[in-house]
């Protein structure tokens, strides 16, 4: 067999790993999140278990027969009683329109209050909560018709305010009236709609994918899912890449300009002077028809209207030379050179 | 498993369909469960690639830059085979086209052809064949890749072998078969003739026109059944790149290009050529070698980095070369050759005639010229140093009785040729 593509069984073997430490992570996931329990909702939400939640109270409603429905939008209350834990969260006037509609209200500390109170244990002193007795109130103190707990629970028509809602608690639901007034307050009609206002409720405007037609998003969606099985045919390689043994390119004039940044580096001109006006010497020679290595001096000064002496300083001076004075004698041995060739 | 463009474009559609008739998650849904079902249909309905069998033939070996074609046959044993194959080579190996669509009948068979111009010498591998089977619907296909072995060998381009007419013009005239002016040429005695004007006076055998009613002429000839060996330095200098007509060549490829010429013209003149590359030991090696045999020997051979034996090879010369012939060694003329080579030049020279061919940087000469600010004239010197300094070698081995030939990369092939001939017509082989 010349195949040499992954078969299933490769294919298995080479992901079962990654697959078993996906399930147990997941499997990880699943037992942590059952051991911590329900970790939904905040305060006084009726599903929460924590002691801020309102879970007893709403057990005890649901004894009592009253259906407790939580929503978020409250739509319909028609013979029901509103609870609203956050009444500040929704428009006053759709506020005043639900619980118009509503059998009874209950609004918990709404931003109407006329005072500040610590919460405590009060008597009602009101025939309104007469059988409940003693209970945890407090907060704010409001202006109503009948005024309980020093005016910390008020009723006006079918609108009940309370200023603190320790009562509805699972922490305080079993100290002192509480339990009896809160189930008062919220199991006065067979139906209780449990308002727990959301963000969008207060601005009451629409987000800019409400307003965005349903076809557009969808199509947007799909246009994802296009992009993506798109990618996936640019992606997948027609057999894989070829790794080719390159040999290994060095330019053979490397060390030669590595000498010549080692002169530079070092401002070694007199070097460098020297070995240019050898190499002089050396193409001078021959030209003159001189053997190797003698002289040409002389020779170029009878040819040449040149004095000897400048000839011969011009090849042969060792005295000091600097940078400038390196590059003035390179182009005066080119001058040079070019005089003989010519003359 | 691959998508073609048929999956996006049929998810495109989709979005018509979802923004206008099913602007919903079930419309998503329903349209990404129809694109599921093509693929699944394609997938199950193309043919399968793990059982294609394929068979190579064609060219098994090239003059690097030339064009060859190797074939490749498709066996498909299930049903019909539509898609895309890839027949992959490294990258040197120059594939002009490595995609092909492919068309197999149920149990049939295709021939494809591939044409390859190597860019780069030596022995170029095929990788991966790999095959796309298309489904009925286009949609999706199935892939997978085969291993086809086959190797091409690049050999050396010889691109100084249009220097060979003229030289093989000279070698007719040193060989006596056409008129030629030139005194002494040749020295060994051919045979007699009878003098036909034009003649040098001076080559009419009496005592042979004596016995003849004809004046007769003596013809000589040049050597032949010499012995040259060939030796190429494959060590660390040998990999420096040097810059010529054709672009940057290692220092290797123009020393090999002159040896081809010197051997061809060698083989014409019927002297014997042994070939030896050497690096720190024997990388290749052809006693009596023709071309072809040399050009395969020299195609995988690369530089290393290993400093050249010089004791290690003349001993091998010594060793192979019996009688007196004409060593060249291909290398660079560097500093170390003082050390190495020079001790051992008496051993070699007694026996041998040696000739060093030597490719000169064409880089270090524009730097000798360069003039103006001081970097150029500080490169400038140290370049008149790098070429004194093989001068002075070259002087040296002159002294040792060893000839020099060091040329820019164009020129050496043909410079080495020249000395070539002019050792023959000296007579000094």
């Amino acid at each position: 067999m010349t195949a040499v593509s992954p078969d299933s069984r490769r294919i298995w073997t080479a992901a079962r790993g990654p697959l078993l430490i996906g399930v147990v992570v997941l499997f990880a996931a699943v037992v942590i999140t059952l051991l911590r329990g329900t970790g939904e909702g905040g305060s006084l939400d009726p599903r929460s278990y924590r002691p801020e939640g309102s879970r007893a109270v709403a057990a005890l409603l649901e004894r009592n027969g009253v259906r407790v429905e939580l929503t978020d939008n409250a739509s319909s209350v028609k013979g029901a009683t509103l609870f609203v834990t956050q009444p500040d969260l929704i428009d006053p006037r759709r506020l005043a329109d639900l619980s118009g509609r509503a059998a009874a209200t209950v609004l918990l500390a709404p931003a109407t209050g006329v005072g500040r109170v610590e919460p405590g244990t009060r008597q009602p002193g009101c025939p309104l909560a007469a059988k409940a007795g003693a209970a945890t109130t407090g907060g704010v103190v409001y202006e109503g018709e009948q005024r309980c707990y020093d005016s910390t629970l008020v009723r006006t028509g079918t609108v009940t305010t309370i200023g603190y809602g320790g009562i509805f608690t699972n922490r305080d639901l079993d100290s002192e009236g509480n339990a009896a007034l809160a189930l008062s307050l919220l199991g006065q009609h067979e139906r209780l709609v449990w308002y727990v206002p959301s963000a969008a409720d207060r601005s009451q405007q629409k987000s800019f994918g409400d307003l965005v037609p349903a076809g557009w998003k969808f199509g947007a969606l799909q246009l994802g899912v296009a992009a993506v099985l798109t990618a996936l045919w640019r992606a997948r390689r027609l057999g894989r890449v070829v790794p080719e043994r390159l040999p290994v390119l060095v330019r053979a004039a490397e060390t030669v300009e590595g000498r010549a940044r080692l002169y530079r580096r070092s401002h070694a001109a007199g070097h460098a002077a020297e070995v240019l006006r050898q190499a002089a010497r050396d193409r001078l020679a021959p030209l003159l028809g001189l053997p190797a290595g003698e002289d040409p001096s002389e020779e170029i000064a009878r040819r040449t209207s040149r004095p000897v002496t400048s000839v011969r300083a011009l090849l042969h001076d060792n005295g000091p030379v600097d940078d400038r004075g390196l590059v003035a004698l390179a182009d005066e041995l080119d001058a040079l050179e070019n005089e003989v060739r010519k003359g | 498993m691959a998508l073609t463009g048929r999956a996006g474009l049929l998810a495109l559609i989709g979005v018509l369909v979802v923004g206008l008739l099913l602007p919903s998650w079930q419309g998503v849904l329903v349209v990404f469960a129809v694109l599921v079902a093509c693929v699944a249909v394609d997938l199950v309905l193309a043919a399968g690639v793990r059982r294609l069998t394929f068979s190579r033939a064609g060219a098994v070996s090239v003059r690097t830059g030339e064009l060859c074609v190797v074939e490749l046959t498709v066996h498909n044993p299930g049903r019909r085979l539509r898609g895309v194959l890839r027949d992959a080579w490294a990258p040197s190996a120059g594939v002009v086209a490595d995609r092909v669509a492919v068309d197999v009948p149920a149990g049939g068979s295709r021939t494809l052809s591939f044409e390859l111009r190597p860019v780069r010498r030596g022995d170029r591998t095929a990788d991966r064949v790999t095959m796309r089977s298309l489904g009925p619907l286009g949609v999706a296909a199935r892939q997978g890749s085969h291993v086809v072995p086959w190797t091409v060998r690049a050999l050396p381009p010889f691109h100084s072998r249009r220097h060979l007419p003229p030289l093989l013009e000279r070698l007719r005239e040193l060989d006596g078969r056409r008129a030629s002016l030139i005194r002494g040429a040749g020295t060994e005695f051919d045979s007699l003739r009878t003098y036909v004007i034009g003649d040098d006076v001076r080559s009419i055998d009496w005592r042979a026109s004596a016995r003849s009613s004809d004046v007769v002429v003596r013809t000589w000839r040049p050597e032949r059944d010499r012995q040259v060996t060939i030796v190429l330095d494959t060590a660390r200098t040998s990999a420096g790149r040097v810059e010529g007509a054709l672009g940057g060549l290692p220092r290797l490829d123009t020393s090999m290009d002159a040896a081809l010429l010197l051997s061809a013209l060698a083989s014409h003149s019927r002297d014997q050529v042994d070939f030896l590359a050497f690096s720190h030991k024997v990388r290749a090696s052809v006693p009596r070698a023709a071309l072809p045999a040399l050009v395969q020997a020299m195609a995988p051979l690369e530089a290393e980095l290993v400093e050249f034996d010089a004791r290690a090879a003349v001993a091998e010369v010594l060793r192979r070369a019996g009688r007196r012939s004409l060593v060249v060694l291909l290398t660079s003329l560097e500093p170390s050759i003082e050390h190495g080579l020079l001790p051992l030049l008496p051993a070699v020279a007694s026996r041998h005639h040696l000739l060093i061919a030597s490719v000169a940087d064409p880089a270090v000469h524009a730097m000798a010229a360069g003039r103006g600010d001081l970097e150029a004239v500080y490169s400038a010197a140290a370049a008149e140093r790098t070429l004194a300094e093989r001068r002075r070698l070259t002087a040296l081995l002159a002294r040792h009785g060893v000839d020099v030939v060091d040329a820019l990369p164009d020129d050496l092939p043909r410079a080495l040729a020249d000395r070539y001939l002019s050792l023959k017509a000296a007579g000094k082989l």
